[in-house]
């Protein structure tokens, strides 16, 4: 057993271990005197914001470190993360807006006025958020949004919706397809790529208030001019035009095997439709009703500043490369294009030559960004199951029924 | 410490483990290893107190400092009663580690209003409302800005953006700069007389005075910088008293008080964004028994719950055993490649098989539909969904049963089957009168640990349906939602979004389910082990 000398080296080796770890702590956090800014952002665009950034930090003397993280995790990380590993600037969608400033995760923007000039309102306004007071909370930097492909080879780019339900029923007959368009639904449904239809047959989300805000107890699923109109989705299901048996996958393979003629799809399957080979043209959508134009959700990514630049020591250098440098035509041109997608800048925007991202661009034109609100989270799950419900085929429930019950399962959410 | 080497003349019955474990620790080699263990648990307590330490959490500073206290002096004090705790700390640390403090830490947050909008402190959600109730002046100026510095003071060198009147900012106000004194490019001041400007390399520096620098500018406006070139005037619409702990609306006089739930809210009942979390009692709880939404789903889907995890777990058993038996056959060809080929749903993770299942399934464009020529609605219709759950539950869980029943018929004594067969016992009588008895004393334990698992599987359920299908008067369960991937919905995609505090509550209801139900299974299967 043990001796006093014993324990007395017992002692002594203790004593050492901790000053060992009390040299190493002061060592690290001596040798951590650059400043750095720490940016989340995707596969997709590290490379892009990695040169941007760096580019910026370079003139500035400041160390950009980009993480990379799933897009989805941003967000969900943003709210959990320690504030010795948290992000002074992350990339995300601008339907984020409503929960992370509610949450007090960004920082309010001020961009100067010309700059803002530079940007369409809807993409600054996408990024805004408040119950009294509007504020920016984001750079917008990429847009995105479904548009209508044409199978050139089995159709024609449609010139009205009844042309459009007949040559594609005419091509589903032909391919012995199960439907006549391809858009992505699936078991858990899509209000996302269904948006086209919903617009098209006057269903809304949220209206506005009289402050021009978005207001959450005036929901738009179930309102009298789309009641009216709703009985042509249990035409469609009766004639196969739409399945919600269609899954991502399966949509995009029936599209790119040539089965049917036209695709409801945005920039991400591009790169695979180009690599089938299938002829293409990409258009916006026919209107569906008089007086009603279909229109798609509109996306817009791009750059916010967390509230953590601030503890950090590094928030001017944070707002001056979000609501400054990257809003620049240089750096909106090569973020965006980095994914694909057409830039929010205009004069960005005039210098993007694909003809692909163009046409996606015009499809764009008329249609409304995502609700930024944080109710949206209780209305997806339910306008989505509302279009599985009455578009499965045999057994579907009537579409006045179904949305009815959406509309009331989503107030009663929200609340 | 288990990894240290025993002494290989196992043959040779010397001295009890124990014993001789006690015994390498008190030697040289086995207290140096000891001591080396000891000396890293003590760095990493001593790293984590000071994180904590600069956290401000004084008691979990205090926890962990007693605890690594204790741990050192059971291992090094000379004393033979502390032998027992040496072997009982290591199973106590997981035990605090990974049981006790997740449990505590959520039922900590079903009492809070943790949420959307409730995620910061009160403090910082305090500075957060001053923060977003700027606005610009009606005839508010902005100004494109550049940092510099007098005497060792920062300033801002301004341009007015529409004006193009040119100021010096600093703490006392706004001075004008004569347009002589300054050199003006591209809209910006690039050199002034007497100012020393900061670019370059220099500006990451000034970051924190930079931001905190507030230029008085009218009677309750001020210009501040927002970023580095740019400057705007502002004014703040809410002005909150640290006395009475309220905001008020400067303009309108509306007065916005603390309402004990995680806001600042008017008379009328507006409340200020953002919030902040704090407890609120039982008020989760609560919801829980009376709210509509949450309660009318929840019978509902504690009967299907049951039924998925009972049904599964039954079916499962009744496969694995069959095959169990099956296999059992001494004679069998490739007994040994069968039994593994049987493993293999075993051995591709859970989630992967049910994704592709949901492939599989699909009513149009599933191979099953297509290949048996039958156009059953496997995932779109209410009752095949369910069946479709179950079958994929069981076809993901049989093989555990299999290699459980496997294990379990060998140790069935063969003396027990011959001498029943020797009486006359049929082989159907003999499996059951003996077999099956015997191997439930072994399996019922699992059994029931089985069906406690599936109540809570969570990827089975929203990897295959996601719930669904939803029927119209169905809300935030869906016809195949389980209590968890409920629960998962409660929290995630109703209100706000984010609702942590209801789903720690919703969550400590399951546990209590599964505990009673798992209790009273033990209870009433302890009948089992007279058996023997």
């Amino acid at each position: 057993m043990f001796s006093t000398r014993r324990l007395r080296v017992v002692a002594g080796l203790a004593v050492a271990a901790l000053m060992a770890v009390v040299v190493a702590s002061a060592g690290t956090s001596a040798t951590n005197q650059t400043t750095t800014v720490v940016i989340w952002a995707d596969a997709d665009r590290v490379p892009a914001v990695t040169q941007v950034a760096n580019a910026w930090g370079a003139s500035k003397g400041v160390a950009v470190q980009v993480v990379q993280k799933d897009f989805g995790q941003i967000r969900s990380q943003l709210t959990t993360v320690a504030v010795e590993t948290a992000p002074d600037v992350i990339v995300g969608a601008h339907d984020w807006v409503g929960e992370l400033s509610a949450n007090g995760s960004v920082l309010p923007l001020s961009p100067s006025v010309a700059t803002k000039k530079q940007f369409p309102a809807y993409a600054l306004n996408s990024f805004s958020y408040g119950t009294a007071i509007k504020k920016l909370y984001g750079a917008p930097v990429a847009l995105e949004n479904v548009a209508l492909f044409t199978n050139t080879k089995l159709a024609k780019v449609p010139t009205s919706f009844a042309d459009l339900e007949k040559q594609a029923l005419a091509a589903k007959k032909k391919t012995k397809a199960q439907v006549g368009l391809a858009v992505q639904q699936g078991a858990g449904g899509d209000a996302y790529h269904m948006y086209p239809f919903f617009s098209g047959l006057g269903g809304y989300i949220f209206g506005t208030n009289k402050a021009g805000n978005l207001d959450p107890s005036d929901i738009g699923v179930a309102n009298a001019k789309f009641l009216k109109n709703a009985s042509l989705i249990d035409k469609w299901n009766k004639e196969g035009l739409v399945r919600s048996q269609v899954q991502w996958d399966t949509a995009r393979d029936l599209f790119t095997k040539g089965k049917v003629a036209y695709y409801i799809t945005g920039p991400w399957f591009l790169s695979d439709i180009q690599k089938s080979g299938v002829k293409y043209a990409i258009s916006g959508f026919p209107q569906i009703v008089p007086g009603l134009k279909s229109t798609p959700f509109l996306g817009v990514q791009g750059f916010m500043v967390t509230k953590f630049a601030a503890a950090h020591g590094v928030e001017s250098l944070a707002k001056d490369l979000v609501a400054s440098y990257m809003m620049r035509p240089a750096s909106q041109l090569a973020l965006a294009l980095a994914n694909g997608r057409f830039p929010a800048n205009v004069v960005a925007g005039k210098q993007v030559k694909d003809a692909d991202l163009r046409a996606f661009g015009k499809a764009s034109v008329g249609g409304v960004p995502m609700p930024n609100i944080p109710q949206m989270a209780s209305v997806w799950q339910d306008l989505g199951a509302a279009w599985v419900r009455s578009t499965k085929g045999a057994g579907a429930i009537p579409a006045r029924r179904s949305f009815i019950g959406a509309q009331k399962s989503i107030a009663q959410k929200i609340g | 410490m288990t990894s240290v080497p025993i002494p290989a003349d196992t043959a040779v019955p010397g001295p009890s483990l124990l014993a001789r474990g006690v015994g390498f620790f008190s030697g040289p080699v086995g207290l140096g290893i000891k001591l080396v263990l000891l000396l890293f648990l003590n760095a990493l307590a001593l790293w984590a107190i000071g994180i904590l330490l600069t956290d401000e959490k004084w008691l979990a500073v205090l926890a962990i400092a007693a605890a690594t206290l204790l741990i050192d002096l059971v291992y090094l004090l000379p004393s033979r009663r502390l032998i027992p705790l040496k072997f009982l700390v290591p199973g106590t640390v997981f035990l605090v580690g990974f049981v006790v403090i997740p449990i505590v830490s959520n039922a900590n947050i079903a009492f809070t209003n943790w949420s959307t909008g409730h995620n910061l402190s009160k403090d910082e959600a305090i500075v957060a409302i001053e923060e977003v109730s700027l606005v610009a002046p009606a005839d508010g100026r902005t100004y494109t800005a550049t940092p510099a510095t007098k005497d060792g003071e920062l300033v801002l060198l301004l341009v007015d953006d529409v004006s193009g009147d040119l100021y010096v900012g600093s703490e006392d106000g706004l001075e004008p700069l004569p347009r002589e004194a300054a050199t003006v490019q591209v809209g910006s001041i690039v050199a002034a007389e007497g100012y020393e400007v900061v670019q370059g390399e220099d500006l990451a520096g000034i970051d924190t005075e930079l931001a905190a620098l507030v230029i008085p500018a009218g009677e309750d406006s001020f210009v501040r910088a927002e970023g580095l070139s740019i400057a705007v005037e502002l004014q703040p619409t809410l002005a909150y008293d640290q006395e009475t702990d309220t905001f008020t609306n400067i303009e309108t006089g509306v007065v916005y008080r603390d309402n004990g739930e995680g806001s600042y809210e008017s008379a009328s009942g507006v409340k200020l964004e953002p919030g902040w979390r704090t407890h609120i009692g039982f008020d989760n709880f609560s919801t829980v028994l009376t709210d509509p939404l949450v309660r009318d789903p929840f019978v509902r889907v504690f009967i299907w719950t049951f039924s998925y995890a009972f049904i599964s777990v039954f079916i499962q058993f009744v496969i694995g055993l069959f095959l169990a038996i099956v296999l059992n056959k001494p004679d069998l060809k490739l007994q040994k490649v069968q039994r593994a080929f049987l493993v293999l749903p075993f051995a591709i993770p859970a989630f992967l098989s049910v994704l592709v299942w949901a492939g599989l399934l699909n009513d149009e464009f599933g191979v099953i539909n297509q290949t048996l020529g039958t156009d059953i609605p496997w995932l779109f219709d209410p009752t095949w969904a369910k069946v479709s759950c179950i079958l994929v539950n069981v076809w993901i869980g049989f093989p555990y049963w299999f290699l459980v029943c496997t294990a379990a018929l060998q140790a069935v004594p063969q003396e027990l089957t011959e001498a029943a067969r020797v009486d006359g016992a049929g082989p159907l009588q003999v499996f059951r009168r003996v077999t099956l008895p015997l191997l439930l004393v072994v399996t019922a334990p699992l059994l029931i640990a089985s069906f406690a698992f599936n109540f809570n599987v969570f990827n089975n359920i929203y990897f295959l349906t996601g719930g669904g299908p939803y029927g119209v008067e169905q809300s935030v369960a869906g016809s195949t939602d389980i209590l968890i991937s409920y629960t998962y919905k409660l929290a995630f995609s109703t209100g706000q979004g984010a609702q942590y505090g209801l789903a720690a509550a919703v969550s400590i209801f399951i546990f209590f389910i599964v505990a009673g139900i798992s209790a009273v299974s033990f209870w009433r299967t302890k009948g089992l082990e007279t058996i023997r």
